[in-house]
């Protein structure tokens, strides 16, 4: 936990690309076992900066503190293995492997088996391997995917059966920090309403913080405890559903995108 | 709450350690690029009294990286616009090669034919030679690597290179499995002038004369042209060129056969030079040539023509001072180091992925 | 139900047909005399089927396009050509080094090593090798990594074919150039007396074939582990992969490492079996030989490979030579006028294979069940560019 008590702290973290500056001077500080979101018109730099969070992108400048430690620049699957686990915009599963595989892959972190104990199946190895199976089915169980379906390919999945693995996926390296990006894209409100329920129920139950990029305001409205607005980079408001609903700079972000 | 923020013309400006680093790697490039000939250029100094021996590396290395710039045009070109190693684009110079001599015995053109007829008979050579080469190039893509297109960039890489061992095979069959001797029609070797010391042969000269308007005229098409304008957006944007009415599969058959042609033109001019041809010789052609590239940053014209004249003269230096069964591992070895240190070359910029 | 239907229920079904065909493999020498030339051929197959199963796990688990295989097979061989025969007279005095070598060869100037601490000693240098090999493609995209990779197979080879103009320590050589290195000694096993191919094929036979089973074994184990499922969720996509805490560096190596050490193992192999070494075949070409016999076989499956193997093996040795060229189709040809040897061709005829399998069934002759999806139905590269256009 950082000083302020926050589980993630961003400070000024800023990032360029040749001679786009995507995202400008932006710091935010998430408390933990929170539900937050950062919003935005398209275009704001909203996943840019998550993928300075993930270690995707290196920031041009700025600090990334996560539990404690700065993890500016560092390598994404290190970032993994420190509790920060994400999805993405638009879905990337691994589309060949079965919904289970696929589950079992974001418990990379977790497990301990190196080379030669995967060859010699060494007792440890394989109790692992039974443990990390179980526990995917059980990942995928908790996101509602019906049992006949763990072992289908994940490309022959339903769109939003492979949303749901995606979240699995990431919860399997049981992490403290979930980042889900755009997760209600092309769900109806009905889908959308269960998602928002059940991240409610992940808070809870899973000890986790959850970090959302959105664009359905009900969504956002509906679950977050703080929200950050970002436009053209950088963050032109911040603070409780009520206050950024009725903050003007945010009414003229979005308006202004849509009149032109 | 305001953290110590930066302001914007700050952000933009490039952190110093990115600059040291671009730095270093360019520099660092020149650098060991400029060391090889250095080198030996001193020990020259210090053996012979004079730059002769260094100085001719020299010639000989332009006027043979007049010829890889010709062929490493095709890779570039082929690359910037579909992302694709043509890894047979090598064997496209060697059937040029081929070709061409092919037609000297029925077109009745000996050592002994006169100027006028000479030169004339040469540029039909020529011109067929391209055509023959731009023409499997086209043939090429559009059965091997068009179909692909949905697939992984693994599958028309694979194809490639399966096409490149068809085509040695076609040139087994065709002239041997060993290297052929040619006619010496334009007597290559004999000086034509000589400045400080340094000796310039008849078939520097041609390789230089001969690649010079080729290239121009590359330069001005893909320049200025209606096509090439297409092909420059295609390499650019796919999607944003298809959007705009460009049809993109003629733009990428376009794009290799001028490769082809520039190929074709490059194994006539080669044969001229070298007085040999071989099945072989598109195999270590196309590395060279593809390190040409690469060196000078590929999916650029300039940087293609660059990094040819670069490696001639590397490859030159290497084949007189170290032995000619060396200069492949010292070329590949250059080779690695860019693609480790520099992979995008001395020119090159990123081309479309960013950050 | 009927009988195959029943039989296919059971758990160990599966096993059956592999089963069958090990045994049947095992036994096979006994039923043919000790010097014999198709089990000479079926040696060589299992050495190849060795390679490609080496270099399956880079380009087909991994999906790291190595164009550069033969590097591994040059160092083994080189390995065996060192310290398995008198390369080095001189070394250790007049006497030589020995060590867990008996009969013969313990008599013999230069070093000699027991062949199984070779083979440990080809599986170390390969692993670094392929480690070493690796480091320079990490960051780049994948044909680049395949140009990399051929460089250096082709700067190895360059190296050994000139190796006689290094010298080293005074007047030892780094190889023997385009000239051969032999003899090498003959495998010698603990409790058994040391082979002798001029005499008798099987203990060769059975040492490539325990050989290959480890290999088969390991591959098979690795698949289905952690390991395995991070190399195919590297090759699917990289950057979700790192996402999910895949180590990119690290998992990219260890494919390199361990499919190089399979080459190395063969290379040693080989070397000890025609006791002889020349760095002549250390070419491009033997690469693409191999790479031919994994993509036939089909990308990632293990099955698959080696059928493409055994089957390219047999078109080098005898459909070309015998089959095509003295057979009714050469008799045709030449009656034609066509004045070729089949066995000029060789090599176009692997590039044949490799185009038309690519343009007709990339997913090879065995395919592995989710390689067949990528390659048809073009699921799992988001960011190709030919895939913008379709």
């Amino acid at each position: 936990m950082s000083a302020n008590g926050s589980i993630l702290s961003t400070v000024s973290t800023t990032k360029v690309f040749g001679g786009l500056l995507a995202v400008s001077d932006v710091s935010i500080d998430v408390g933990p076992k929170s539900i937050v979101s950062i919003i935005g018109p398209n275009g704001a730099g909203k996943t840019t900066f998550f993928n300075m969070l993930t270690g995707l992108y290196r920031p041009t400048a700025g600090r990334i503190l996560f539990d404690g430690q700065d993890v500016t620049g560092r390598r994404p699957d290190l970032i993994t293995a420190a509790g920060v686990a994400r999805t993405f915009q638009n879905i990337r599963l691994f589309s060949t492997m079965s919904a289970l595989e696929n589950v079992m892959v974001g418990a990379h972190t977790r497990m301990r088996a190196g080379l030669f104990g995967s060859i010699l199946r060494t007792p440890s190895v394989r109790r692992e391997e039974a443990a990390i199976t179980e526990n995917a089915h059980e990942m995928l169980d908790y996101v509602g995917l019906k049992r006949d379906l763990h072992e289908q390919t994940a490309a022959n999945l339903s769109y939003g059966d492979q949303r749901r693995v995606e979240i699995a996926r990431a919860l399997a390296s049981d992490p403290k920090l979930l980042l889900l990006d755009e997760p209600t894209a092309g769900m109806n409100p009905q889908e959308s309403q269960a998602l928002t329920q059940f991240m409610d129920q992940l808070r809870r139950e899973k000890d986790l913080t959850i970090l959302l990029i959105e664009h359905d305001m009900k969504v956002v409205m509906g679950v977050s405890e703080h929200i950050w607005v970002l436009d053209h980079g950088e963050k032109i408001a911040e603070g409780e559903p009520d206050e950024i609903r009725q903050n003007n700079r945010v009414i003229e972000a979005y308006l202004g995108k849509q009149e032109s | 709450m305001e953290a110590a923020g930066i302001s914007a013309d700050a952000a933009l400006k490039p952190r110093t350690s990115e600059v040291v680093a671009e730095f270093i790697s360019r520099y660092g490039l020149i650098a060991i690029l400029i060391a090889f000939p250095a080198y030996y250029g001193i020990q020259d100094l210090i053996n012979d009294g004079n730059l002769n021996r260094i100085g001719n590396n020299l010639v000989d290395g332009l006027s043979n990286g007049a010829i890889w710039a010709l062929v490493a045009l095709g890779y570039t070109l082929v690359y910037g616009i579909i992302e694709l190693i043509n890894f047979a684009h090598g064997e496209i110079f060697m059937i040029g090669a081929f070709s061409a001599f092919a037609l000297w015995e029925p077109l009745g053109i000996t050592a002994d034919t006169g100027t006028a007829a000479l030169i004339l008979g040469l540029l039909v050579t020529m011109v067929a030679a391209m055509l023959v080469s731009g023409s499997l190039n086209v043939m090429i893509e559009r059965v091997g690597y068009r179909p692909l297109r949905g697939a992984p960039k693994l599958a028309p890489l694979i194809t490639a290179v399966g096409f490149s061992f068809i085509l040695q095979n076609v040139g087994i069959l065709w002239l041997g499995a060993s290297q052929r001797a040619v006619p010496d029609l334009i007597h290559s070797q004999r000086e034509l002038f000589g400045f400080f010391g340094v000796s310039v042969s008849r078939g520097d000269v041609l390789a230089f004369v001969a690649m010079i308007p080729l290239v121009l005229l590359l330069t001005s098409f893909v320049g200025q042209s209606r096509l090439g304008k297409a092909m420059r957006a295609t390499a650019q944007d796919p999607e944003a060129a298809k959007l705009m009415g460009i049809n993109v599969d003629t733009t990428i058959s376009l794009t290799f056969l001028l490769g082809g042609l520039l190929a074709g033109a490059a194994g006539l001019i080669n044969t001229l030079y070298q007085t040999n041809v071989w099945f072989f010789q598109g195999f270590t052609a196309g590395l060279i040539a593809f390190t040409a590239a690469v060196m000078g940053g590929i999916g650029n014209l300039r940087g293609a023509v660059l990094g040819g004249l670069i490696i001639g003269c590397i490859q030159q230096i290497s084949d007189n001072r170290i032995g000619n069964e060396w200069t492949p591992a010292v070329i590949f070895a250059y080779l690695v180091l860019i693609m480790t240190f520099r992979p995008q070359g001395l020119i090159g910029e990123e081309t479309r992925e960013a950050g | 139900m009927s009988t195959i239907q029943e039989l296919r229920t059971k758990p160990w079904a599966a096993y059956l047909l592999p089963g069958v065909v090990i045994i049947a493999a095992a036994l096979f020498p006994l039923f043919r005399p000790p010097l014999d030339g198709f089990m000479d051929d079926c040696i060589l197959a299992l050495a190849y089927v060795m390679m490609a199963l080496g270099l399956n796990l880079v380009v087909g688990f991994a999906g790291l396009l190595d164009l550069g295989y033969v590097a591994f097979y040059a160092l083994g061989a080189m390995a065996v050509g060192w310290w398995a025969s008198d390369f080095f007279t001189g070394a250790g005095g007049e006497k030589g080094i020995h060590i867990g070598v008996t009969g013969f060869a313990k008599t013999l100037p230069g070093i000699h090593v027991n062949f199984l601490l070779l083979v440990v000693g080809a599986i170390i240098v390969c692993a670094v090798a392929g480690a070493i090999i690796g480091l320079p493609t990490l960051r780049l995209r994948g044909d680049y990594i395949a140009i990399v990779t051929l460089a250096f197979g082709e700067i190895i080879g360059r190296i050994f074919a000139n190796g006689d103009e290094i010298t080293f320590f005074g007047d030892y050589k780094l190889s023997n150039g385009r000239q051969s290195i032999s003899p090498i000694d003959s495998i010698d096993v603990p409790a058994l007396a040391p082979f002798d191919s001029a005499l008798n094929l099987r203990p060769y036979y059975w040492t490539i074939f325990a050989m290959v089973l480890v290999v088969l074994f390991v591959n098979f184990r690795l698949r289905d582990s952690k390991l395995g499922r991070a190399w195919i969720a590297l090759r699917e996509d990289e950057v979700a992969a790192a996402s999910m805490g895949v180590p990119l560096v690290k998992t990219k190596l260890l494919a390199y490492a361990t499919g190089g050490a399979f080459g190395g193992i063969s290379g040693a192999f080989l070397g000890a079996y025609f006791s002889s070494v020349n760095a002549n075949q250390f070419q491009f070409g033997f690469s693409i030989f191999i790479l031919a016999m994994v993509i036939l076989g089909g990308l990632g499956s293990i099955w698959g490979v080696v059928l493409g193997a055994v089957a390219l093996s047999f078109v080098n040795i005898r459909l070309i030579p015998d089959v095509l060229d003295q057979g009714f189709v050469g008799d045709a040809l030449r009656d034609a006028g066509l004045k070729f040897s089949f066995t000029e061709i060789s090599f176009g005829v692997f590039g044949f294979i490799l185009v038309i399998m690519m343009v007709l069934r990339p997913e090879g002759l065995l395919p592995e069940r989710r390689r067949k999806m990528e390659l048809t139905e073009g699921i799992g590269e988001t960011e190709s560019v030919f895939e913008a256009r379709v």
